[in-house]
């Protein structure tokens, strides 16, 4: 069970209220809620809020294929998966991305959990400007995306 | 033929726009694709290192939304994706 999104922050709010009701189920004991939000100090500088810039349709296909490989690669079978992602500006302190897993066991949660954030770090198409105190801004400089396709 | 180079990240700093415009006599291939647009940043930025870099680290994407490597060839009109290095999550 999937359900991803991104929210346009002018638009929408992104909740883990509306994450804690997706994943629930009896048939699952164990849960996770992985929240990233945005931090007050980067590399000394003082951060006041942060702009997430995405690609949405490949950062949706990003997410079901790490959904997919969690089920090939990880044998997690039998799950409940939300992944929202923020887009536009974000106030220190505010959630930028919400994570929720729900599987059997606790083990297996805490995997399928931390996989697909580290994945979504590796290859899913979003950018961040980080807005400091001094009225700067700059784009964090990030990793190549990783594709084995090309 | 048009091209339509969709911004994204530290790319959108090309532009006040969501976008670039480039006309292109000939069908055309990413690698020489990505010459074309350096050749735009150093008509309009004065050759920013900055943004050359940027295009360098860049992959690109196709309209139906694929990553496409260095010798894909655009034949016709349609809009193209930037990727610069990313850092979200």
């Amino acid at each position: 069970m999937l359900h991803i999104k991104i929210k346009d922050i002018k638009k929408d709010k992104i909740k883990t209220s509306i994450a804690e009701k997706f994943i629930k189920s009896s048939s699952y004991g164990a849960s996770i809620i992985f929240t990233g939000t945005v931090r007050n100090i980067n590399e000394n500088k003082e951060v006041i809020g942060m702009t997430y810039d995405s690609h949405d349709e490949l950062v949706l296909k990003s997410f079901e294929e790490i959904y997919k490989e969690t089920t090939e690669k990880l044998k997690i079978l039998d799950k409940a998966v939300f992944i929202e992602h923020i887009k536009g500006y974000v106030r220190l302190g505010e959630i930028s991305i919400i994570i929720a897993v729900a599987c059997k066991h606790r083990d297996e949660a805490y995997v399928l959990s931390r996989y697909i954030i580290e994945e979504i770090k590796k290859r899913s198409p979003i950018w961040k400007k980080e807005h400091y105190k001094n009225e700067q801004s700059e784009w964090l400089k990030g990793n190549p995306i990783k594709n084995e396709k090309i | 033929m048009k091209i339509k180079l969709e911004l994204f990240g530290a790319s959108r700093d090309f532009s006040n726009k969501d976008h670039l415009e480039f006309n292109i006599k000939e069908q055309i291939e990413i690698k020489d694709f990505k010459k074309e647009i350096i050749n735009y940043l150093n008509r309009n930025f004065k050759g920013n290192k900055g943004f050359i870099k940027i295009v360098k680290t860049s992959i690109f994407c196709s309209e139906d939304n694929n990553i496409v490597n260095d010798n894909f060839r655009i034949t016709k009109d349609q809009k193209i994706g930037i990727i610069p290095p990313i850092g979200g999550g």
